[in-house]
């Protein structure tokens, strides 16, 4: 794997050197740290009964309604994190390296596309799996069911790196990649959080990896779902494969040579 | 012996005929000046040499791996947001070279002083001159310079020339392309000059300054070309 090496070490690099872009991966954490300690559920609708031509037990109703039906925090954080955030990042990185010709060098001194892309890619994962374990953390994910969650994000991660990198080799430059990567990062990221208040669309959704993302932490949260862990996990795996093919598909079409 | 041959390659874009049937070939340890004005079809013929463009006919030869080639492009591929030495550690790690080395290329181009600045906050000149360190890291035996000195003041140029003289003594092939003919007939050991994808002329500066008995009011390579275009080369 000639270049493996450099490239893994230029991304970490990359990361520790560019506050910005470890942004990107502290954010959805950080905010699902915040919303789980600043919101208390449990007292939303405390002192609606004030509120004019409303009954003290409709106000008991509506409160007990709202906590009972909001989605976990944690869970809608992670699952816009596995979307949202790493298939523009993995994308943009990949561009960025084609636009600024940095690829072109290092394809001239030898480094082979493959070694490149696993290079960037397991330096994005072993990031992602940093903010996997803070997501375990704040959820308090704790046991098998810490192992079980971070599974289930690891495999969500490993879809997403390859959609990105899929992404990023198709185009030139980094707008080029935003304008391709923000709207499947809406469908893989946005619509499966969404899809936590509307059951009809989680059942549509329900071949993503995203959606089977949320699945497995609301099993995890003690919430009935109807499908198996292991249907979850086969399901995620079945994306990845997939996507690992369409990678496969467009690196023999396209491939980093073409820069 | 020969380390880099071409014979008749022609390339179109589109309509427009870039290279029309362009013939040379370079040797072992010496300084090749391509020369031209802008569209002539220098750059075409450095990303055909190494293989990032492909002839539409002819044939190119070049004696070494992609590996053993250097690279100083019109474009620098830098990492803006690593210092200037990590931007060489990341091809100290590819060609598996000592650290030591990294050094002393860094040295060699006067840059040690900002090894941990990153380049973002270099200027135009500075980022040239890490290119360079970067194109020479791993000792080439073929090394390409687009333009090398442009941005550049005199004395850091002549620091570059002297740098460009050592690889060539060493045993290395330049091929440089240049505007500058006073560089030309002072760095170059066999010039070509390129005009509407043909060559026109090509030999040793002074041969050639010779053959066409040229004026001294322009510098001379370039007298030759306006007397052989009716245009100058900038």
């Amino acid at each position: 794997m000639m270049g493996f090496k450099a490239i893994f070490k230029k991304q970490m690099k990359v990361f520790a050197q560019s506050p910005e872009v470890l942004i990107q991966f502290a954010i959805f954490p950080f905010l699902a740290f915040i919303i789980t300690v600043l919101i208390d559920f449990e007292a939303m609708g405390a002192g609606m009964e004030e509120l004019p031509g409303m009954s003290v037990e409709l106000a008991v109703m509506i409160s007990e309604m709202m906590a009972g039906n909001m989605p976990n925090m944690v869970t809608m954080q992670a699952t816009l994190f596995a979307g949202m955030a790493l298939i523009p990042a993995v994308a943009g990185f990949i561009a960025e390296d084609i636009e600024k010709k940095r690829l072109r060098f290092l394809m001239m001194a030898g480094v082979k596309p493959a070694s490149y892309l696993l290079g960037v890619g397991i330096a994005v994962a072993i990031i992602a799996f940093v903010s996997t374990v803070a997501f375990a953390f704040i959820g308090e994910f704790s046991g098998v069911d810490f192992w079980i969650f971070t599974g289930a994000m690891m495999s969500g991660v490993a879809g997403s790196i390859m959609l990105g990198a899929t992404i990023g080799i198709l185009t030139k430059n980094q707008q080029a990649a935003t304008a391709l990567a923000m709207p499947a990062a809406l469908v893989f990221g946005f619509l499966p959080m969404i899809a936590q208040f509307a059951d009809g669309l989680a059942r549509w959704l329900h071949p993503l990896y995203t959606q089977q993302l949320n699945v497995v932490a609301d099993r995890l949260n003690g919430i009935s779902v109807d499908t198996q862990l292991w249907q979850s996990f086969a399901i995620m795996w079945v994306n990845v494969l997939v996507l690992g093919i369409l990678f496969a598909v467009v690196y023999r079409a396209k491939g980093v040579r073409d820069l | 012996m020969i380390s880099i041959n071409m014979k008749n390659v022609k390339k179109s874009f589109g309509k427009n005929n870039v290279l029309k049937g362009v013939t040379f070939e370079t040797f072992e340890g010496e300084i090749f000046g391509l020369l031209g004005p802008s569209g002539s079809g220098k750059t075409t013929i450095i990303n055909i040499l190494t293989k990032q463009l492909a002839a539409d006919s002819g044939e190119c030869y070049v004696a070494v791996k992609s590996e053993e080639i250097g690279l100083m492009l019109e474009y620098d591929g830098l990492w803006g947001n690593l210092s200037s030495l990590d931007n060489l550690v990341v091809f100290e790690d590819v060609y598996k070279i000592p650290h030591t080395r990294t050094l002393e290329s860094l040295e060699s181009v006067g840059l040690s002083n900002v090894k941990k600045t990153k380049v973002d906050s270099l200027s135009k000149g500075m980022r040239q001159r890490l290119v360079l360190a970067r194109a020479i890291l791993h000792k080439p035996k073929i090394l390409f310079l687009d333009e090398p000195t442009s941005a550049l003041d005199p004395v850091t140029a002549r620091g570059i020339y002297d740098l460009i003289r050592k690889l060539r003594d060493s045993g290395s092939t330049v091929f440089l392309t240049t505007h500058n003919m006073e560089e030309a007939t002072n760095l170059c050991d066999r010039v070509i000059m390129l005009h509407d994808g043909r060559i026109i002329e090509q030999g040793a500066p002074n041969e050639i300054c010779d053959k066409y008995n040229a004026t001294k009011t322009l510098p001379d390579l370039e007298a030759v070309f306006v007397q052989l275009t009716g245009g100058g080369l900038q």
